[in-house]
């Protein structure tokens, strides 16, 4: 059982078995992760690209392995196209300071969606003060679809850069990204895809998706926090400035210059993440073994078991019915408010995140401060589902 | 009695259900919004101040349970008190709900005392606090409040 990989699942809260309903905030990782960390720390610890000896030596080819193992997963043309990040906010900051704001002037327009999360909203607006660009929004409908209709306009001759969600964290609508990165080249526009939410949950194809940049947060895909990788096509990644400046980003440093290392290591400056980076290519190796078709299958399934079992709680009213949607259930219950439904159902053994789940726009849309958002994945049960609905029930009594 | 139904006893429900003095008056002479930015509760706070006395207290905002009963047993609390003797009891209640000691009443504190039971909650105690903060500021002139740290 692929379950019991996961010791993280293996608990009780307030002496019920755990329903860990909170993976969209982040994922649990198997106990694979957790040896490859281990491992590391124990065996090879040592720093990387700098050292002559064996440990150095070794831990080099763990930490280069890994990109290889993200390179497989993602399918990137090379493990070159691949820089290790903290995670999608560094991801999408390091593309809006390095290659966009290099490219962009005042009047100048980048277009995101309604559905963003805040790490790809902020880091443009900082980018927009910083140049005089404007910011313009993909809008969308009362499913928290996108209104695709309206992108070819809004793709304008001043659009420099397009930056979108592969899957909302909040509502669980999965984006037709293909088909929007081929609208945005059509006039010119290079793409950035945040797929923190979507690598855990679909197949990712970079070369088919030809994206001109991907990123994703490993502890949201069963790897270590303070993980992830940014992927960008190789004529971008050469032509881009660094981000940091520091150690192993160069190649020769005086006082008069310094000469940049090659990519991917001009953007990695400074000791990285070492166990991060080992933990996340184990994470990669993890996936790829359980099969992402596989994991998507599943993940379906469940989503089709769960909206059937939330439809059945009297008063429950589900924010966001995209028709391509993940397992991410984003709703409110009338007369209580959500916090008091996280506390009440974490007696339960279930953890939900309750709030506006970094996306405050989107709430904004619907005129509500927040919700429930009970996120899934592929280790989770029809049972638990169950569980859930029951916690939600009791929550209901204890308020009438 | 779980901790659960502590937290969310008759009290708090009712007062949750039917809370006094909620809504927008129609005049005051103080007025503050407390925003947790963390969870998004909104509070705002109105006062009629006149002779250093607290002659109303109103409230509006939409929250959780925890919050709407604190603020509402807040405004019957204050109704009426001088200012000086408000801040002395504002005191009292950041005592006790500081969740580093396990007070479980205050003299002096009344009915007020029943939310102590949050501290067993430490990820809502800022539920129960933020009017009473989002008071402070108002009778301070402030018209933005976040509870401390
Ligand atoms: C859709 C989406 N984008 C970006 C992020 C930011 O990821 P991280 O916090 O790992 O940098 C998240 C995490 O919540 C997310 O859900």
């Amino acid at each position: 059982m692929l379950r019991e990989q996961f010791p993280g699942l293996q608990q009780t809260v307030h002496g019920k078995p755990l329903v860990y309903l909170d993976n969209a905030a982040t994922a649990q990782r198997p106990q694979r992760v957790l040896d490859a960390i281990m491992d590391y720390y124990l065996h090879h610890n040592a720093n990387i690209h700098r050292g002559v000896h064996s440990l150095s030596e070794s831990a080099t080819a763990l930490y280069e392995q890994a990109r290889q193992s993200l390179a497989r997963l993602l399918n990137a043309p090379s493990d070159k196209n691949l820089i290790f990040v903290r995670g999608c906010t560094e991801g999408v900051n390091l593309v809006a300071q390095t290659f966009v704001r290099s490219r962009i002037q005042a009047g100048d327009e980048i277009l995101i969606s309604h559905l963003e999360h805040h790490s790809n909203i902020v880091p443009w607006q900082i980018l927009c003060e910083q140049t005089g660009a404007v910011l313009k929004v993909i809008p969308m409908n009362d499913q928290g679809e996108l209104q695709l209709d309206q992108l070819d306009q809004l793709l304008t001759e001043k659009t420099r850069f397009m930056s979108v969600v592969h899957v909302s964290n909040a509502l669980g609508t999965i984006n037709p990204v293909k088909k929007m990165i081929a609208m945005a080249h059509d006039k010119g526009v290079p793409v950035l895809v945040d797929g923190a939410q979507a690598m855990p949950h679909l197949p990712v194809d970079v070369q088919d998706l030809d994206c001109d940049f991907y990123t994703v947060s490993g502890h949201k895909m069963y790897g270590p926090t303070g993980s992830g990788v940014l992927f960008g096509k190789a004529e971008h990644l050469e032509a881009m400035p660094p981000y940091h400046g520091g150690g192993e980003m160069i190649s020769k440093v005086t006082f008069e210059s310094t000469v940049y290392n090659a990519v991917p290591a001009k953007f990695e400056a400074g000791t990285p993440h070492i166990a991060g980076g080992i933990g996340l290519g184990a994470a990669a190796e993890f996936m790829m073994e359980t099969g992402m078709s596989q994991i998507a299958d599943r993940d379906q399934q469940l989503r089709i078991y769960a909206e059937q079992a939330l439809s059945e709680v009297p008063g429950l009213k589900m924010v966001g019915t995209a028709v391509e949607k993940s397992p991410v259930f984003s709703f409110n219950i009338d007369g209580i408010h959500a916090h008091d439904i996280g506390t009440i159902i974490d007696h339960c053994g279930v953890a939900i995140r309750t709030g506006h789940h970094c996306t405050m726009p989107i709430f904004q849309y619907f005129g509500l401060a927040g919700s429930c958002r009970a996120s899934l994945a592929f280790y989770n049960t029809e049972q638990e589902v169950d569980v859930l609905v029951e916690s939600l029930l009791k929550a209901k009594a204890m308020f009438e | 009695m779980s901790d659960l139904n502590k937290l969310y006893k008759k009290t708090v429900l009712e007062h949750n259900r039917n809370p006094r003095n909620y809504g927008v008056p129609e005049s005051w002479t103080h007025h503050s919004e407390g925003l947790n930015a963390v969870c998004g509760d909104l509070v705002h706070v109105y006062l009629t101040i006149s002779e250093d006395c607290l002659q109303a207290v109103h409230y509006a905002g939409e929250s959780c349970a925890i919050s709407m009963a604190s603020a509402s047993l807040m405004t019957e609390f204050s109704t009426g008190m001088s200012v000086e003797t408000w801040q002395k009891k504002f005191k009292l209640f950041k005592q006790l709900m500081d969740k580093n000691n396990d007070l479980q009443e205050i003299g002096g504190l009344g009915e007020i005392n029943t939310l102590s039971t949050v501290k067993k909650f430490p990820s809502r105690i800022k539920s129960a606090t933020l009017c009473w903060y989002a008071m402070a500021a108002a009778i301070d002139g402030i018209p933005n409040a976040t509870t401390e740290n």
